[in-house]
């Protein structure tokens, strides 16, 4: 046989595919065993129970309509952003300010959020004192939209600014040439070309706004909705592990659904392989009109986070409002605190060390392998597995199966949950990147004398650097700001800021959640401007590789 | 000398090659010309090592090769898009192979390489600062440094344009003769293949239509094939290029072939 054998990529893809049956498919499994199993063995019982009891069809039924409603208008305002900054002749830093700061709030955690809007809009919030009066009721539906809008509001804006750029827009140009009317031609040229990604888009935030814990879990209030319940079977005052379970497996419909719909909707996902520049028509009421529309929508999200840098640096607010930095240096001062945030950190390098290395090499045998097709499928189908999976289903798994075993309380296993629970996006964007470069280097490598892991050494992974850095971020972040799962799985040593931030919330240390939101905020940034810089000094002025189309955020 | 007996290969049960013999002599530079689907990116690649092959034999120098791998065989190629690493600047490309095998060639063989193929002065440059012609002389002598037994060349001029063709179509024939190397070059254009190689090897539905030198296959076609569509084309050609120069413009200036690329 003349043909190489690939040893080393068959080793790879059997490492990927291990990792992922004992921290995947196995907890799992467990998971919807534990749904069915009581005391006297196989029963459908508990879902009896859970359907009929608690409220549980109601927190259901509340859950749907609140992500229908906010994903719809999550999507229009990423949409008013994102025409702003393709179609519009605003001014170039404008743009690049709203491109950044539609994608803020990704850096802090969703559970922050919520506190963000009590002291925004409560009735002693910052706001409400600047306008004299409560705008409106905070617990429950209004504070849930306002949270779940910004919470969503960066993919939504990421998809459509994606696809946007995308968009042959001298389509426009011969569409008025041609005479439509400029009605016909937004609709021609703009809106169809898009409805593709403005139903990916809904469906993307309806999905993680159905799945995040962190929203509700501080303004929910009555409104009870699936992600709250499921906490309640869990970790509430009596938990019932198996009545979880259910809600876990019945928490999965909606996602299979969704996720089912996307991979329907990337047929109507239009790709271009040139973007052609083109100067944009003039048109100053239209920019004008988005101009302002953006302003305001981006000032109405960045006027709920304006609190966090105000009320840990007062007194007592709202009724000692003299500037000290006591609260921030308390924190510093708690060693608990201080184990909580190296904890974090710790997790969050772990997590983009070993996800990254997970990706590539997962991304090695799909992209850059002669492995028969249905072996790449097994990876491409852990991927969309992987995507499937809400964070809070995971962890309770994670708590079902590891409990007892030396892994509890370990931070091995929060990086673990972390890697797999963040996968599939990072794998996609690696698998792009992989795809795209030559097909020979291996070949003609090869023929120089290299062996396989001597090409990728020494060609591909500098060649796919930057975009391992992308990846590296993207876990670093994520890690630093996911809660749904690692709050079931983070015990009294391992506990990380956002387990420990809802620790909080219970004792009402309002001053502390907010200097360790602000502390990865800052960590966050600072990370982002590191691997950029890194990432910007090794490639030049060349342009990093673009995203994939669909990318997938998780809470 | 390379010789293929009754070489066959199919993929699937759909057979693309079938009844492949013919001998090339050293030194010589043998372009395998045919339509795109024919099946002769599939001969370079059995000749390769890249594919094995169904049945047949491939002799060099006497010796069966086919049960060698790829890298044991001793031959190179540069393909089409010419693979070159971006990550690393002209003069590290040129010496990849260096690395791996410090003796195959000496320090006074890369220089000479390098001025042969005109780079002295692009050593520095990035891959992505270099036009189409200046990738394919540094893909030749990234090959050349491994002094390889055969050179592959798969479609060598399809992406370059005009005066660069011909300048790189001399570098190969120089190569071919300083070295006494034998060159099979893939192509599908019949005036690339008959005026750049001592002999033709027309492929058709996965056998061989003809094979000899360009003189032979100009003034005595063996089949319909090579008449209706290598000669056609060229015919076209040519009476296009004469209607140009009828019209009283006279040719003020010969080519340069060889000149800058």
């Amino acid at each position: 046989m003349s043909r190489k054998k690939e040893l080393e990529i068959k080793g790879i893809f059997v490492l990927v595919v291990l990792v992922f049956l004992i921290f995947l498919l196995v907890p799992l499994a467990r998971l919807f065993l534990k749904s069915f199993v009581g005391d006297a063995g196989l029963t459908p019982d508990f879902y009896g129970e859970v359907l009929t009891g608690r409220g549980f069809l109601r927190a259901f039924g509340n859950s749907l309509v609140i992500s229908s409603v906010s994903a719809v208008v999550t999507t229009l305002l990423a949409f008013i952003l994102a025409y702003g900054v393709h179609y519009c002749n605003l001014p170039g830093r404008y743009k690049g300010f709203i491109s950044r700061a539609a994608v803020a709030p990704m850096l802090l955690p969703t559970i922050t959020y919520g506190f963000a809007i009590i002291y925004s809009f409560g009735k002693q919030g910052l706001i409400t004192r600047l306008f004299g009066t409560q705008l409106f009721d905070i617990y429950g539906f209004n504070g849930l939209l306002l949270g779940y809008v910004i919470y969503t509001l960066p993919v939504s804006f990421l998809l459509l600014s994606n696809t946007m750029s995308y968009i042959d827009k001298k389509f426009s140009v011969v569409s008025r040439i041609m005479g439509d009317s400029p009605f016909a031609t937004f609709v021609g040229t703009v809106l169809r070309p898009l409805l593709g990604t403005l139903a990916a888009s809904f469906v993307q935030c309806f999905f993680l706004c159905f799945t995040d814990y962190g929203i509700p879990a501080s303004v929910g209030g009555e409104y009870e909705v699936a992600a709250t319940v499921l906490y309640n079977e869990m970790l509430g005052s009596v938990p019932n592990f198996s009545r979880g379970a259910c809600v876990a497996m019945l928490m999965l419909i909606p996602s299979v659904v969704t996720i089912a719909l996307l991979h329907y909707l990337e047929k109507y996902n239009i790709r271009y392989n040139k973007i052609s520049q083109i100067e944009i028509r003039r048109g100053r009421i239209r920019d004008t009109v988005f101009g302002v529309l953006s302003a305001v929508i981006l000032a109405c999200i960045l006027s709920v986070f304006a609190v966090i840098f105000v009320v840990p640096f007062v007194d007592e607010w709202p009724y000692r409002i003299q500037f000290t930095l006591e609260h921030v240096l308390g924190v510093f001062a708690d060693n608990s605190l201080v184990t909580v945030c190296r904890n974090s950190l710790v997790v969050a390098l772990l997590t983009a060390a070993l996800g990254s290395l997970t990706t590539y090499g997962a991304a090695l045998t799909t992209a850059r392998s002669h492995l028969p097709g249905g072996v790449k499928q097994v990876i491409e189908n852990i991927s969309l597995i992987t995507n499937t999976i809400p964070g809070m289903v995971i962890g309770i798994a994670y708590l079902l199966i590891f409990s007892g075993t030396p892994l509890q309380n370990t931070l091995f296993l929060l990086v673990i949950c972390n890697v797999i629970h963040f996968f599939s996006t990072p794998y996609l964007m690696m698998k792009s990147s992989l795809t795209k470069m030559n097909a020979s280097w291996e070949t003609t490598a090869m023929l120089m004398g290299d062996t396989w892991l001597k090409t990728i050494v020494r060609v591909v992974t500098p060649n796919a650097m930057g975009t391992i850095l992308e990846v590296f971020s993207y876990y670093f972040v994520n890690a630093m700001v996911t809660v749904s799962a690692v709050i079931f799985i983070a015990g009294a040593r391992t506990m990380v800021i956002t387990t420990k931030i809802k620790e909080l919330q219970y004792y009402t240390k309002f001053n502390e959640v907010f200097v360790l939101s602000l502390l990865i905020l800052a960590v966050n940034l600072a990370a982002r401007g590191v691997f950029r810089g890194i990432a910007a000094g090794r490639q030049g002025a060349k342009r990093m590789v673009r995203r994939p189309a669909f990318r997938k955020q998780k809470a | 000398m390379l010789e293929i007996k009754n070489l066959k290969k199919s993929y699937d049960g759909v057979t693309i090659l079938h009844d492949i013999n013919l001998t090339i002599n050293d030194g010589e530079i043998v372009s395998i010309l045919g339509p795109s689907g024919c099946g002769k990116t599939t001969l370079l690649n059995l000749i390769l090592g890249l594919t094995d092959a169904d049945e047949g034999e491939i002799l060099f120098q006497g010796e069966n090769v086919l049960e060698l791998p790829m890298e044991q065989r001793g031959f190179n190629i540069v393909f089409q898009d010419y693979a070159l690493f971006p990550n690393l600047n002209v003069y590290k490309n040129i010496t990849y192979g260096l690395r791996n095998r410090p003796s195959i060639s000496t320090r006074q063989e890369v220089e000479d390489l390098i001025d042969l193929l005109g780079l002295r002065e692009h050593l520095d440059k990035k891959i992505e600062q270099l036009s189409g012609g200046q990738k394919q002389r540094v893909a030749l002598a990234r090959t050349m440094v491994m002094k390889p037994k055969i050179l592959l060349l798969d479609e060598p001029l399809s992406a370059l344009d005009g005066v660069i063709k011909e300048s790189i179509k001399a570098k190969i024939r120089q190569i071919a003769r300083d070295y006494r190397l034998t060159t099979i070059i893939v192509t599908h254009d019949p005036e690339e293949a008959l005026t750049l190689s001592d002999k033709v090897l027309i492929v058709q539905n996965g056998t061989i239509s003809q094979y000899g030198k360009p003189d032979d296959i100009i003034k005595k076609p063996e089949n319909e094939f090579v008449k209706e569509f290598i000669l056609n084309q060229l015919l076209i050609k040519k009476n296009n290029i004469f209607t140009l120069f009828r019209q009283g413009n006279a040719p003020e200036m010969a080519v340069q072939a060889g000149a800058a690329g």
